[in-house]
């Protein structure tokens, strides 16, 4: 099985005319105009990803505010050498969504929530109709090609903020074969998506 | 617990922010000193990216506006310098003095205007050390005959003073509101002969005020204030967030 079944430019979350880097280094030399359109691409994304995260609407546009707002504060950061500007603003949404749902979290609650967490992709339902995005069936498309366990490593992660040990826990699964499914998952889907390193590879 | 021996297959749970704070500390430690691992970590971030884009959903209006006015009223921090290794500054800090010094100069010709303004910042600076703990020495430079005092605005907002006594061959420097420097990261403040950096004292981590006093100034040209790990760094690791020109 080719590792890149159709390779292709659709991995680049910076195609030609998108402009969310050029935002967000304006954002960064404190220009507020860029950051409202910056705001009008990025918020349905850190939205639906902190509804995803801590399934909960309020908390969900609550989070989404944090996220945003320390966008426009550390924008300055960012260094479109490194990665693009959508990454960089989803990895600061996730993070915020995951502290949320880990903070004031213990004992009875915590395994509550383990035990709840769904290893269902958020658009398993929704892939086959017509209102799946490209994006949804291109995602979609390489999740299934992972193993069931990377699958589940990943989407219990990445999607209910669980932490490793706790999908450890989950997945019935030793720690060590976690964190390397994550890992060796990660890597799979990044070929499937088609990412080019950041960095020149030799 | 057994520290595990390969940490670099941490790389899939930190991208998937799966480790524990303390664990993400390790790592982000070892990403530093890592390139193989900080590009896989890049790498990763723009897939489990893709994974976020598809959950996208339009959020309610109103978080538009209230978004934008919490900006409106929210300071942003400058860039982060990119390695925490200290390098040979010297030619760095020789411009940064020159820069500061012809800064100082245009500053001389409104001098009415300056007068007010570092008036009301040695207020400020009077004031921030009232709430600090006292201390003679730093007292005795504001009170010498010979005191001059210099100030600049630091990057991101806020405000550094320097007070300098030759009699008394001591200096204070006051930082004032600065940005907060970001968790486990501290404010340090040097002094600078002719590009050379000496450490002049390591805030408290995350204060955004204080003073510090430095005895021994003859010949110091400069002050500056970098942002550096808690506890503060050997040589200034990256540029200055405030620099005063004194010479």
């Amino acid at each position: 099985v080719s590792a890149r079944p159709d390779g292709g430019p659709e991995g680049d979350l910076r195609p030609p005319g998108s402009d969310v880097d050029e935002l967000l280094c304006r954002v960064g030399r404190g220009d507020e105009a860029a950051f409202s359109a910056l705001y009008d691409v990025m918020a349905p994304r850190v939205y639906g990803l902190a509804h995803q995260v801590v399934r909960d609407a309020a908390q969900a546009e609550e989070v989404a505010q944090e996220a945003l707002v320390e966008v426009w504060r550390t924008a300055a950061r960012f260094d479109p050498a490194k990665g693009s500007a959508t990454s960089w603003v989803l990895t600061i949404a996730h993070r915020r969504s995951v502290d949320r749902v880990r903070s004031a979290q213990a004992g009875a609650d915590r395994e509550r929530r383990v035990a709840a967490a769904s290893t269902e992709t958020p658009y398993d339902d929704v892939v086959e109709s017509v209102t799946a995005s490209l994006e949804q069936q291109q995602v979609r498309r390489c999740l299934q090609g992972l193993t069931e366990l990377q699958r589940e490593a990943i989407t219990l992660a990445y999607y209910a903020g669980l932490s490793y040990r706790e999908v450890a826990e989950r997945l019935d699964t030793a720690l060590p074969t976690i964190k390397t499914r994550m890992r060796d998952g990660l890597i799979r889907l990044r070929d499937c998506l088609g990412i080019e390193s950041v960095v020149t590879r030799p | 617990m057994t520290q595990s021996i390969d940490v670099h297959t941490l790389s899939g749970a930190y991208a998937l922010d799966a480790l524990s704070e303390h664990e993400r500390a390790g790592f982000a430690r070892h990403l530093a000193g890592c390139e193989v691992c900080a590009a896989e970590v890049s790498e990763f971030a723009e897939a489990v990216a893709h994974l976020g884009i598809a959950t996208s959903v339009v959020p309610p209006a109103r978080l538009k506006q209230s978004v934008l006015a919490e900006v409106g009223r929210t300071r942003q921090l400058g860039p982060v310098r990119p390695a925490r290794r200290a390098v040979d500054n010297t030619t760095r800090w020789r411009r940064w003095t020159a820069a500061a010094a012809a800064a100082a100069v245009i500053a001389v010709g409104g001098a009415a205007t300056v007068g007010v303004i570092q008036q009301r910042r040695i207020d400020q600076a009077q004031s921030a050390l009232e709430q600090a703990q006292r201390q003679a020495g730093i007292a005795a430079v504001l009170n010498a005959p010979d005191v001059r005092t210099f100030s600049a605005p630091a990057q991101g907002g806020g405000s550094m003073t320097v007070a300098i006594s030759p009699s008394l061959d001591d200096a204070v420097i006051f930082v004032y509101d600065l940005v907060a420097p970001p968790s486990g990261e501290a404010i340090q403040a040097w002094t600078l002969r002719g590009g050379a950096a000496s450490d002049a004292g390591v805030l408290a981590p995350g204060a955004r005020t204080g003073s510090k006093l430095v005895h021994g100034v003859a010949g110091v040209d400069a002050y500056a204030l970098t942002v550096e790990r808690a506890g503060g760094a050997a040589a200034p690791t990256g540029d200055p967030i405030a620099v005063v020109a004194t010479a």
